[in-house]
This record gives C-alpha cells, structure tokens and sequence, in this order.
C-alpha cells in the first residue's frame, strides 16, 4: 500500500481534500545541496578507506568473493590500467604539447577559452552557467599564478568582466546559495587582481559592504542567511576581506577581524575543522583552506599563523578520489607552512588521478572551467 | 549487470556494487542522487544549518554499513534507516530535546508537538514550514517518507519500526491536523471525524 491507495480507501470529499494537502506539500520548493557537498562527502568516504576497516562486517556466502580479495583484485587492476595508460601516453605522445588541451596546460586552456567580454562562460564546458561570476573569478586567480605571467592581459579583462558584473548592491549574481559562492570567490579575485583605480577602489567598497551585511553576530557566513557561518563560504570572505583591507578599504578591517575570530573558534583541538563549527564531522578540505587563510589573510594577528600551522600539520599528504578544491586548499596550506615535499606529493596525486581519468566529484556542475583553475592554483609557481 | 552502464544502474545494483567492490564510481552516483532528497529530509527535520552535515554523516554510515546491505531490501529503505539514525543521534549528541528524541522511537505523544503560534492558527495564516513543525515528531516522520520521499507504506514502516496500521493512523492524523493547521475554517466546517484506528488518546 502506498498514499494514493490509502487515500483512495477515505470518503471521496475526505480524500479530495488530502490529496490537495498532499499536492501542495509536495510542491512547496526544497533546498538545494551547497555545490560542494557531494565532493565533501566523498572526500570523508576516501578517508575513511584509508583509515578503517569496514563495520560490522557479515561474511558474503553466495556470489561475492571476501571484500579483502576484492579490494587486492580492484587496486591491482587500477595499478594495470594506470600502466597501460601510462604506456600509451609514451608511445602515442604528441610531438609538443596541445596548447589548448586542459590535462597538457590547463592555465593554457583557460586562455584560450576566454571570451571576448574578459569572462568564462560555464555552459560551453559543461559548467553550469548560475556559477559565471566564481568560474570567471577562479579561473582568472589561475591565470595569474602562471610562473611565466603569459596571461596578464587576460587577467586584466577578466577583472574588467567581474567589475561589469557586480550589481549596485555589490553582489556579483546568482541567486541564494548560488548567491553566497559567487560573491566569496569573486571578491576574493577583484581584490587580488584587479589594477588600481577609482573603478576598482568602488567595486571594491561595494563588495565589502555586501560583504559585511552579510556577516552574522558571530562572525562568520553561510549560503543560507541566518546561520552562524560555515567553514567554506566564510574562508573565502575573509581571504577577500584581509585582500580589500590590503588595498585600502577600511571597511573591511572590522568584519576581516570578526571572520578570523569565527575560524579561529572552527578550529579544533584535535587539528581538524568542520563544515559548521561544532558539528561532528571533519572535512579535510575546509582543515586545509581554514589553515591555508589563517595562515595568510591572518598572518598579522598574534596566534593565528600557528593555529594555520598546526592545521596544516594534521593534513594527509596522499588521498584516493579526486578532488580538486581539497589538492588546492591543501597545496597552498603545505606551501604556506614551508612544507614544499607535502605539496608536491599533493600534486603527484593529482596528476596520476587525472591520467588515470579519475572524475571530480564536482566536474559535473563546474565543468572543464572547475577543473582546471584549481589544476592550474595548485600547480607549482 | 556490467552490460549496462553504471550512470543507468539502478541504486541497489550500485550498492551492490559498492558492497562488493568498494566501487567509488557507483558511491559517487549513490551520492550524487541521493544527496538532496537527505538534506531536505534533515532540514524538514528542522535541522537549520547543519543539515549538510547530517548528510555527509549519513553518507558515512552507508559507507560504513555497506556490508549489511542485502539485495532484497530496497536501497531508499536502507539510507533512510541510517538517516533516521543520524537524527536521532544528533539529537543525542547535543543534548537538546531530549524527550523529543526518544519520541522518534516510540508513538507519538502531544506533549512532544511543538507548540504552534495560536494567533497565526487562528488566522489561519501558517504556512506549510510551520505547519509541519507543529505535528508530533512520530507524524511528522511518516509524512516526510511517504508523502516527500513516496515511499510505499511497509518501507515506512520497516524505517520507522512500527506496523503498517500505523503508519496509516499515523498518516491519517498528520493529514487531519494539517488541513486543521492550514484550512482552520475548512475543517471547522466539517464533521469530526474521530479517531482513526490505532489512535493514541
């Protein structure tokens, strides 16, 4: 039995009446996921593979072999495929390398796929285009941290694209929780990279006041207003924050303090953070970008870089799925820490999952345009 | 089942997957189709910030419990089984609303309710957010999985670990004090109905 049969067994005026109830109920709009989420959670999953055996195990006595062979048989193929990959990459090698192609150079590709107005456009690489503002920021950011500053005009017009998109309210676009990403990333970008004037001082006045209506009680800020913060959304606040107040806007200096105390307090004894402060959960992601900001945009107050450093020590070097956001913030975290062996391992993992073909978890919202400005954040300068 | 591509598995031949393999491909797509329909069960809940974090917690269980999974149950019903057991946990673990966790394991009470705004019932202007947070906790949770998640009635309650006649008491009543709550002057109007079978007093 299910509702409908239940309720056809009601009076008929009785059950007509349930049925709009239930219509409506089924109707009311439900939240939608924060973009990271699922990358969040398979990077906790990737974790505990490596940390645990499974729970509560029962033997398998039909047609599964013990999960132990399995797991030898699976990670022995995985080495085979990642071989033969490997092989075939040699002997069927191009000459040079495609300019254009994203694994070869993707700070290369990002260049190329620029579009005449300074922007990126998320629908032509499989992105989803309510993300333009953050994409564009993010991949203007990886133009940037090219070594050879090959890409310094595109990083101009880019800044240009994000100034033209910022509303009169300071925001950048997208609505809710599209909303809170775009603004965190692409202010972070317009303070770091776009070139001294009355255009950008503005643009920038805008963003931190946005910014700062924004702020909760407690400091910190999150895709749903009301809520004390979150890890995410309010790491990349204060790193625009501590960004703006650099270049001179005095507004931020209030809010930037109110956000490193947020994230100072998210920080845990144990050397890990949550997504919320005092949930359960650990993210190994957010560690790594709380310790990556705290270490930087609150280098100048007294016990947070090494509250940043002791973060950062509690980091995994080696990770089994794809992510690129984690590889990113945990990059910039050893960097930041002077541990330059831990960041190369970081990204020795991410090339040989990315030749092994292995899949973001969050590719398929942000597209070729995700994957390769973090690739590119996190290659090294 | 490897003739077909993974993206079209259905869920219990992913888990299998999952169970057998510790296949991150079909965890992947387990994720990525169940992941709201979680979050909206948490925040409905009245989980209000951390209900993101209750998915990835519930996510974790399965991962953890993946061995307990057998072909002949329903995927849905084994994900909402750990999720209801994340709830309750939560609740636990903060300490908050004591009595209100130990109602999810048993029938509902009234004293459990939360207390609905008597002036907005009376104008009946409450809205379906406040309407649902006003039903007992053990109404509350059929409605969440068999009118949100459209499960049948024995996978609602196997979840809940009551009988079938009570999950369409329960049913029952949720909608009664739902239309009360959204249509005072409807219900009103109409003739009391009385208590369905398998009511509490």
């Amino acid at each position: 039995m299910n509702l409908n049969a239940h309720l056809s067994e009601l009076p008929a005026a009785e059950a007509a009446a349930f049925r709009t109830l239930v219509a409506r109920l089924q109707a009311a709009p439900q939240r939608e996921p924060a973009p990271q989420l699922a990358s969040r959670i398979l990077a906790a999953v990737a974790s505990e593979r490596t940390q645990r055996p499974t729970l509560n195990a029962q033997p398998i006595t039909t047609n599964h072999k013990p999960v132990t062979s399995n797991y030898r048989l699976w990670r022995w193929a995985a080495a085979l495929a990642a071989g033969l990959l490997a092989a075939l990459t040699l002997f069927d090698r191009p000459a040079a390398p495609q300019p254009a192609d994203p694994a070869a150079d993707p700070a290369a590709w990002l260049a190329a796929s620029q579009e005449a107005d300074g922007a990126w456009q998320p629908a032509r690489h499989g992105g989803d285009p309510a993300y333009r503002p953050a994409l564009t920021a993010l991949a203007a950011l990886a133009l940037a941290r090219d070594p050879a500053d090959r890409f310094r005009e595109g990083v101009r017009r880019a800044a240009a694209a994000l100034v033209a998109m910022q509303a009169a309210d300071g925001a950048f676009g997208g609505e809710g929780r599209v909303r809170a990403y775009n603004q965190a990333i692409a202010a972070y970008a317009l303070a770091t990279l776009a070139p001294h004037g009355p255009a950008t001082a503005a643009a920038l006045e805008r963003a931190v006041a946005f910014s700062r209506a924004g702020q909760s009680a407690e400091g910190g800020w999150d895709y749903e207003a009301g809520s004390e913060g979150n890890t995410a959304v309010t790491a990349w606040q204060v790193r625009a924050l501590a960004a703006a107040a650099e270049r001179g806007v005095g507004q931020a200096n209030i809010p930037l303090r109110k956000g490193l105390r947020w994230l100072r307090g998210a920080a845990r004894s144990e050397g890990g953070v949550a997504y919320h402060r005092g949930s359960a959960g650990r993210s190994e992601s957010l560690s790594a970008l709380a310790a990556y900001t705290l270490m930087t945009s609150g280098r100048s107050f007294e016990g947070l870089p090494a509250l940043g450093r002791n973060l950062t020590a509690a980091l995994s070097a080696a990770d089994g799925a794809a992510d690129c956001y984690r590889d990113y913030a945990k990059v910039m975290a050893f960097e930041s820490a002077g541990d330059t062996a831990r960041a190369e391992a970081v990204r020795t993992g991410m090339r040989h999952r990315r030749q092994a073909g292995a899949q973001d978890p969050w590719e398929p919202i942000g597209g070729t345009l995700y994957t390769c400005a973090f690739t590119a954040l996190a290659a090294r300068q | 089942m490897d003739s077909v591509p993974i993206d079209q598995m259905n869920d219990a031949d992913l888990m299998l997957r999952v169970r057998g393999h510790d296949d991150e491909a079909a965890f992947g797509l387990l994720v990525s189709r169940h992941q709201k329909p979680l979050l909206n069960f948490f925040a409905r809940s009245g989980v209000q910030y951390d209900s993101e974090d209750l998915v990835q917690q519930t996510f974790l269980r399965l991962y953890r419990y993946r061995q307990r999974y057998v072909a002949t149950a329903k995927f849905t019903t084994f994900l909402f089984l750990l999720a209801r057991q994340v709830w309750i946990d939560e609740l636990r673990r903060r300490q908050r609303r004591e009595r209100l966790a130990e109602s999810l394991a048993a029938e509902p009470h009234e004293e459990f309710a939360a207390p609905a705004d008597p002036s907005a019932g009376a104008q009946g202007d409450l809205d379906l957010a406040r309407a649902l947070a006003a039903l007992p906790e053990g109404l509350r949770q059929v409605v969440e999985l068999a009118v949100y998640q459209d499960l049948p009635y024995a996978e609602v309650a196997g979840i809940l670990g009551i009988p079938v006649g009570t999950v369409k008491s329960r049913m029952f009543n949720a909608l009664a004090k739902l239309r009360a709550l959204l249509e005072p002057e409807a219900t009103a109007a109409a003739p009391h109905q009385g208590p369905a079978k398998g009511d509490r007093p």
